[in-house]
């Protein structure tokens, strides 16, 4: 079993007027492997709440239509008696988990359900090997990677054998390495013990392989819910709404075939040994978000950029690391490692590496948020172990991963006026400033709305926007792809591209989407273990691949597509999907 | 001792709470404050926690000591410095003067004992004890599920939130914002201007962890919930709270015999080394 039937369902919260979820109907069968997809803010996770009775039972708010999992209805039972029947889990393992100890995590639900201690025992170890991390039962779950942590979260699913699975994003946080270890479990949960799967999310590349159908929604309705093998024919739907997708069907659909492979083995074969049905026009936003055409194309964008100009030259220093070792106080590991490179005008600099590996301590040393252990770091010729970050401010910006740390006024506007205040320019020049910036993020709109009741994708945009706002040489992001779909996130890169180019200012942003930086980035630092291994262009580092797979990362699939076939490494892409279930 | 019961641990603190209120004499509160020092390096603690239990100690101390010098309201009272005096304009004439008091840096030395021995003891608790026993330790207290569950949760997060406020303080220096200024109303608005983006965040965690709890059976009314693990008390706790109860009896009734000598309600000549001890020492 493990069958879900949605009918005309609607629903509002309880704070708005219009519905997030507009009549959906839908049915699950048995053992499926479903990809729910589609823009920010649609009603993906709103929909997954209504299959395990968190709406409307924790909610509140005004639902309709009904959902019945195994033929019950779910509104009718309550949460305690679903959650043994659909198991949901979140896309932040950090938010999620509460205990100190593995066993604890686990043990909390099934000590709800008032289960014997002889059977929580046996049911944690079952649920730890299921996620392989049998061993791991008495670990502190604050030293574990953020790949491990999701797994335990996984297990704590799994633990109360659930015969749905519903996934949130569960693959936003974590590094390549990471999304394909717990998708591999996923994939195992529903082949081998027959568990149904629901996983909203963005990454359709790494999803898709494996589902046996795909749901595309918009704005609170199910615009499309087709087989793996028919999902992807029509990709300007997908085009249309802003939604990603697979790289293979892409350019397969570019190259003029009507068939649509998701793994390397299918896309190779098809191209190898069929010749294209017809020769369709590609249009141009299809071809720069396939990844088959630099970014240096989309220069003629019209999207503004500031009139204030004060231009780093192109060839002078930015910023200087010299021998950078590292380590937090009352550690014994170093977690940057002698590291060693310079920083000019002009640059879009993608950090990238695995969860752990030292980015983001890397990232707070150019804005003299920590301070090197050994070696230096100058920036904009300052020693950062002799200034205070504020004698950075307006020179360097940062966007932290958690972008509403740094929004802090009443309204969008407020929020990005508030530097240039501090910084005590005109009124004159703050409002044209002001307007300017509005502009540039498309956020005149919103100008007058409260920044934390914004969209995740909003609040971000405005978060840059925020610290762009004093025209910084150097912007430093950390995890811009967080929780954020392809097309705000084009928007956002898109705008900053444009931006360094015209003025030779410099970006920095620390990523594990390798398409995003073969897009955007004119240079890659590839840190492994606290080591930078790789400093150089996007297409030398993506083309080695034991490079890469010491940083856990994966190349563009099409890059992998135009390697010798010998080359290429196992990976979840190289299994034929299910078919039409 | 980081092994005992949490009940163990919560009867500890309830006793030293008597304790300290019972006692006036700085000896004896001395001798507490001492013996909470020794749980303390039991643990032992770690330089981040002797670092913070000294920052908090220093600043409770010199708080109270500081605050009751100068306004020390008892008598007598004897001046041993005039921060301003009473002749100064406005201030001086409104206050009649502002001194240091020595009764009142006395009492607030003793104060600050008081004060300091509960703190220790409480970190004592907090730092030896998992969240997740402490929930079993008040649940069997009988204090309602969801109210522990609820306070050792909130436990949990506290590094955290520590952690976010820092973000938010550094986010906004970088935008060339600096909290101490001349201008107070600047100042203020600061802070509270950085205390929307920690609250905003916290109910968001505070939403998605409810979902998390709920998802996995979660219910006010645990009647039916089992536990994995079971609490056993050992032979040490047993012996620490039979001492500290001897203690604490003691301190009763020597402070009851005392009383009532005191104010001449009852007298026996065999007992005037209680009534000795009892003034000197309690």
């Amino acid at each position: 079993m493990g069958s879900i039937e949605i009918e005309n369902l609607h629903f509002t919260y309880p704070s708005r007027n219009t519905p997030t979820l507009r009549g959906i109907d839908a049915r699950v069968n048995p053992k499926a492997f479903i990809l729910l997809t589609g823009p920010t803010g649609c009603g993906k996770s709103t929909l997954l709440r209504t299959l395990n009775g968190l709406i409307p039972h924790a909610s509140g708010g005004k639902l309709t239509g009904n959902v019945r999992v195994n033929g019950t209805g779910v509104s009718e039972q309550p949460i305690a008696v679903t959650c043994q029947q659909v198991g949901l889990l979140f896309q932040n393992p950090e938010e999620q988990l509460f205990c100190i100890i593995v066993e604890d995590e686990i043990a909390f639900g099934l000590e709800n359900l008032g289960l014997s201690s002889h059977e929580i025992d046996r049911r944690i170890d079952s649920a730890l090997a299921q996620v392989g991390l049998a061993g791991f039962r008495n670990r502190q779950i604050a030293a574990l990677s953020s790949g491990q942590k999701q797994r335990v979260a996984l297990a704590c699913v799994c633990a109360m054998q659930p015969q749905i699975l519903l996934l949130d994003e569960p693959t936003s946080y974590l590094d390549p390495q990471a999304t394909h270890d717990i998708l591999k479990i996923i994939r195992e949960l529903n082949r081998k013990l027959g568990i149904t799967v629901i996983v909203a999310g963005h990454q359709v590349n790494e999803i898709a392989p494996l589902c046996s159908r795909v749901w595309l929604m918009n704005d609170g309705k199910l615009v499309s819910n087709l087989p793996i093998d028919q999902a992807f024919t029509d990709l300007e739907r997908y085009s249309q709404l802003g939604v990603q997708v697979p790289e293979l069907a892409q350019v397969a659909e570019q190259l003029g075939y009507s068939e649509r492979p998701l793994t390397l083995n299918h896309a190779a074969q098809l191209f190898v040994n069929s010749t294209p049905d017809s020769t369709q026009p590609r249009s141009h936003r299809d071809k720069l978000s396939s990844g088959l055409i630099s970014s240096n194309a989309s220069s003629t964008d019209p999207t503004p950029v500031p009139t204030q100009t004060t231009p780093s030259n192109p060839d002078s220093i930015l910023a200087e690391v010299q021998n950078l070792s590292f380590r937090y106080p009352q550690t014994s590991v170093d977690v940057l490692k002698n590291i060693s490179f310079q920083i000019k005008g002009g640059e879009v600099i993608a950090i990238m590496g695995a969860n752990g590996s030292g980015k983001t301590t890397l990232l707070l040393h150019l804005i003299a948020l920590l301070r090197p252990s050994e070696g230096q770091v100058f920036v904009k010729d300052q020693d950062t172990r002799r200034c205070k970050p504020r004698h950075l401010a307006g020179q360097v910006g940062i966007v932290f991963q958690n972008p509403d740390l740094l929004l802090q006024a009443s309204t969008v506007s407020e929020e990005v006026a508030f530097g240039p205040k501090n910084f005590r320019l005109s009124r004159q020049e703050v409002e044209e400033r002001l307007e300017e910036i509005l502009l540039m993020f498309d956020l005149e709109i919103l100008k007058a709305e409260a920044p934390y009741a914004l969209s995740r994708g909003q609040r971000q945009r405005t978060a840059v926007a925020a610290s762009f706002s004093l025209y910084p040489d150097l912007l430093l992001l950390d995890e811009p792809t967080t929780g954020q779909d392809y097309y705000h996130l084009q928007q956002l890169m898109q705008m900053l591209n444009n931006t360094t180019k015209a003025q030779n200012r410099t970006v920095i942003f620390c990523t594990h989407d390798a398409r995003l930086t073969l897009e955007y980035a004119s240079r890659v630092l590839l840190l492994h273990r606290g080591e930078l291994i790789f400093d150089g262009t996007p297409d030398t580092a993506f083309a080695n691949p034991e490079r890469l797979e010491q940083a856990s990362l994966v190349p563009p699939l099409t890059m992998q597509l135009q390697r010798p076939q010998n080359d290429k490494t196992s990976s979840s892409h190289e299994n034929p999907p299910p078919r039409n279930r | 001792m980081t092994k005992l019961h949490p009940h163990t641990k919560i009867l500890l603190l309830a006793i030293v709470s008597c304790l300290v209120i019972l006692l006036d004499s700085p000896i004896a509160l001395l001798v507490c404050f001492l013996v909470s020092l020794c749980f303390q390096a039991s643990i032992p603690p770690s330089w981040r926690q002797i670092r913070l239990l000294i920052l908090f100690v220093g600043l409770g101390t010199w708080g109270l000591i500081y605050s009751q010098g100068i306004f020390y309201n008892q008598f007598p009272r004897t001046v041993i410095f005039t921060l301003i005096h009473k002749d100064v304009p406005v201030i001086g004439e409104l206050t009649g003067g502002i001194h240091l008091y020595r009764e009142g840096l006395f009492h607030g030395a003793v104060q600050s004992l008081r004060f300091n021995t509960m703190l220790t003891i409480s970190c004592f608790i907090i730092w030896t004890t998992q969240p997740r026993d402490l929930l079993l330790a008040l649940v069997k207290l009988r204090v309602p599920y969801s109210l522990a569950f609820m306070v050792t949760t909130g436990l949990r997060y506290i590094p955290l939130i520590g952690s976010e406020a820092q973000t938010v303080i550094r986010s906004q220096r970088l935008r060339g914002f600096r909290y101490l200024r001349l201008n107070l109303f600047h100042t203020i608005s600061g802070i509270l201007n950085s205390l929307r983006p920690i609250l905003t965040n916290n109910i968001r965690r505070a939403t998605h962890l409810s979902e998390a709890v709920e998802s996995r059976a979660f219910s006010p009314d645990a009647t039916h919930r089992t536990s994995l693990r079971e609490l056993k008390t050992r032979q040490g706790d047993v012996i620490l709270i039979t001492l500290s109860l001897i203690c604490l009896l003691g301190v009763i009734g020597l402070k009851g015999v005392y009383f009532l000598y005191a104010n001449g309600l009852y007298y026996a000549s065999w007992l005037r080394g209680a009534y000795t001890f009892a003034r000197e020492v309690l």
